[in-house]
């Protein structure tokens, strides 16, 4: 017994070694570089220089205004973001016929072939005075503003990532058994408690999934805030951005960061164990 | 000027304005000679002209990239291409919006960086951190320090050794939408007092701790530069008080002029004549209480990897001709008296690029420590995340 575990014990750490090695040079080492940092002191002419202090954690209310932004607009933008993504995704997986089906798919995906920056910059032109306000003024609807507004900034969002909400869903929708759908309607139930009790249930997987991955990113975003909101919609990210490209005050941006994914790891961890145990619990009515 | 120019005759067209550049004195002879290839042609025929044009010596192969770090809105496209045209070697772009943001890419390193704008007050900074080289002037043999206005030309110089060369010089004041602002606004305290008023929710300040700060600094009777830690408490007061009436916080501001919604901006000069000779109604006002003068110059990072490219560049944009074509485009001043003289008398004498001097008599150059003050900096990032 002792001489068979032996081997697979090499094996298995020799397979961990990449994945280990990854996690602790592109993880673990530069968070504790940022640990580090944020207890540290602005040097002289900006950057970072050896020192103990917590005056950056003490200044993090300074910030507060755009730790609010980000908390609000980010789960607002996924949420809009899932509201604009089901029914699409659900009408690309259910309702579109196999011949169309994948170049409506590849029509998601072309926007991401163009870079963030050039789609959002082409928004501000859309969004300012000279797009939609002038239209919004032939139909009677005057002085409108709508770039460097919050909803602005949720437009962009929305547009942005798009793609990463639709996939998800259209994956746990194209694999949902089409045989269950015939099943509840010859049971007698309506399109809408169909819909609620077997085609929605299915596809939380993939709302969890697309859910996490535009929350996640939404909560480092600084691009399209910095343009769609004119500076004047500040997210955390604007605020990392600004301290570590223009003040130059590397442990003040450490100890922000920090707490960012100190915030990040708590709603992350409350959020997985929200979406595991109402699935454990579904798991176990089924049964 | 480049290999290919050596191969090739050089056009009629070209030569003749060679040849006024060269009566007006506003090009050497040498360079004349060089330039044409009139030069080239006496060599060959025996006549022994000694070094004719000593940036042949180095116009070998440049490699084919260069990259360029520079500020929005500040060169003709048309001369680029045409250094690439004439060199094989790409011009990559990076627009900034601040001094600060180019220091903080440079102090963090690998820029990759061959070429860069650095505003007058930073040379002495970025010296003493060693992030630049020390120019030599042989390799750019269009540069003539005799032609510059050391008053613009002074920073370059540290510590007896040339850092960069000048680029343009101009004025930071603000640009107004005169359809929208009646009022004609002719100070920062003005500027300020109109934002919070009648042109609420249209006005824009800069992305840049330097001018925007300086603007509020002006409005209460301080200096541009001042490092005041209760001078700045105010001015962040006022920066804050200011904030809700903003249309936008950015150094990319002409969208937003354009586009109408913004009525009022804190304004380079040169984005001023361009925003006033697509729109007549842009009007330019160099405040009376205060702002700021400068000069940019072209730098080379410690590590720049493409250094012959890099100083072919500088030196192709520091002929007199290339640089008159830029002014025509970018609106900001050169600041080489070659390059104005071949500036068309309507620019020569546009009040936008060549204002009155009594105009500029409280206009401050930035001050070399207001780059590095941690309070400046900590009161630009306050008033952006309030």
């Amino acid at each position: 017994m002792r001489e068979d575990k032996k081997p697979g014990r090499w094996l298995t750490a020799a397979l961990l070694a990449p994945t280990s090695l990854w996690f602790l040079v592109m993880l673990i080492f530069p968070l504790i570089v940022i640990l580090v940092f944020s207890f540290g002191e602005r040097a002289a002419v900006g950057g970072y220089a050896p020192g103990f202090t917590l005056e950056h954690y003490a200044n993090l209310p300074s910030r507060l205004k755009a730790f609010q932004n980000t908390m609000i607009i980010a789960p607002a933008g996924t949420l809009l973001s899932l509201l604009v993504a089901y029914p699409l995704a659900y009408f690309l997986a259910l309702r579109v016929s196999r011949r169309y089906k994948l170049i409506l798919l590849i029509l998601v995906i072309v926007p991401f072939w163009t870079s963030l920056l050039v789609r959002t910059y082409a928004w501000i032109f859309i969004l300012g005075g000279r797009g939609i306000p002038t239209l919004l003024e032939f139909i009677g609807f005057e002085g409108v503003r709508l770039i460097n507004t919050p909803g602005a900034v949720l437009v962009g969002i929305v547009y942005g990532y798009l793609p990463l909400m639709v996939f998800p869903i259209f994956v746990s929708l194209e694999k949902l058994d089409k045989t269950l759908l015939e099943a509840s309607s010859d049971l007698g139930s309506s399109p809408l408690k169909t819909f609620m009790q077997i085609t929605l249930p299915l596809s939380m997987p993939g709302i969890a999934t697309g859910c996490m991955l535009v929350f996640i990113l939404l909560m480092g975003e600084f691009l399209i805030p910095a343009f769609l909101g004119g500076g004047k919609v500040f997210f955390i990210g604007n605020a990392l951005v600004d301290l570590f490209l223009q003040s130059r005050n590397w442990p003040f941006g450490a100890a922000v960061s920090v707490t960012l994914v100190v915030i990040m790891l708590i709603t992350v961890s409350l959020y997985m164990r929200m979406t595991l145990r109402s699935k454990t619990g579904r798991d176990e009515s089924l049964m | 000027m480049s290999k290919n120019d050596d191969n090739k005759p050089i056009t009629a067209q070209k030569f003749m304005q060679y040849f006024r550049s060269y009566q007006k004195g506003s090009i050497t002879r040498r360079h004349f000679l060089g330039v044409t290839g009139l030069g080239t042609a006496m060599a060959a025929m025996g006549t022994a002209i000694p070094s004719l044009w000593s940036g042949k010596a180095q116009a070998g192969d440049l490699g084919d990239r260069l990259i360029f770090s520079t500020w929005p809105n500040y060169h003709d496209q048309a001369n680029l291409d045409e250094f690439t045209a004439n060199t094989g070697v790409n011009i990559q772009v990076n627009a900034f919006g601040s001094n600060e943001e180019m220091l903080a890419k440079l102090q963090a390193g690998g820029t990759g960086w061959d070429v860069f704008v650095p505003t007058n007050y930073t040379i002495s900074n970025y010296v003493a951190l060693d992030l630049i080289q020390e120019l030599d002037l042989s390799r750019i043999p269009y540069y003539d320090a005799s032609a510059n206005n050391p008053k613009f030309a002074g920073p370059a110089t540290v510590n007896g050794k040339v850092y960069c060369v000048p680029k343009n010089w101009g004025t930071t004041g603000f640009v107004l939408n005169s359809k929208k602002i009646k009022s004609s606004p002719k100070s920062w305290k003005d500027f300020f007092d109109v934002t919070m008023g009648a042109g609420s929710g249209h006005t824009i300040v800069h992305d840049y701790q330097l001018t925007t700060i300086g603007a509020a600094l002006c409005a209460l009777g301080y200096s541009f530069n001042s490092i005041d830690p209760k001078e700045l408490a105010a001015a962040e007061a006022l920066l804050i008080k200011s904030k809700p009436h903003l249309f936008a916080i950015t150094s990319d501001y002409q969208p937003g002029m354009r586009s109408g919604d913004a009525w009022m901006s804190i304004c380079w000069n040169g984005d001023a004549t361009q925003l006033h000779n697509d729109l007549p109604e842009m009007e330019y006002v160099i405040a009376t209480d205060g702002g700021e003068i400068w000069t940019d110059f072209y730098a080379i990072p410690k590590d720049a990897p493409h250094l012959d490219a890099a100083y072919a560049f500088i030196n192709y944009m520091q002929d007199p001709n290339i640089q008159a074509r830029e002014a025509a485009v970018h609106g900001y001043a050169p600041t080489d008296s070659r390059a104005i003289a071949l500036q068309p008398p309507s620019l020569a004498s546009d009040p936008i690029l060549h204002p009155a001097e009594n105009l500029m008599n409280g206009l401050e150059f930035g001050a070399a420590q207001t780059l590095t003050d941690p309070v400046r900096a900590e009161v630009m990032a306050r008033f952006k995340s309030a």
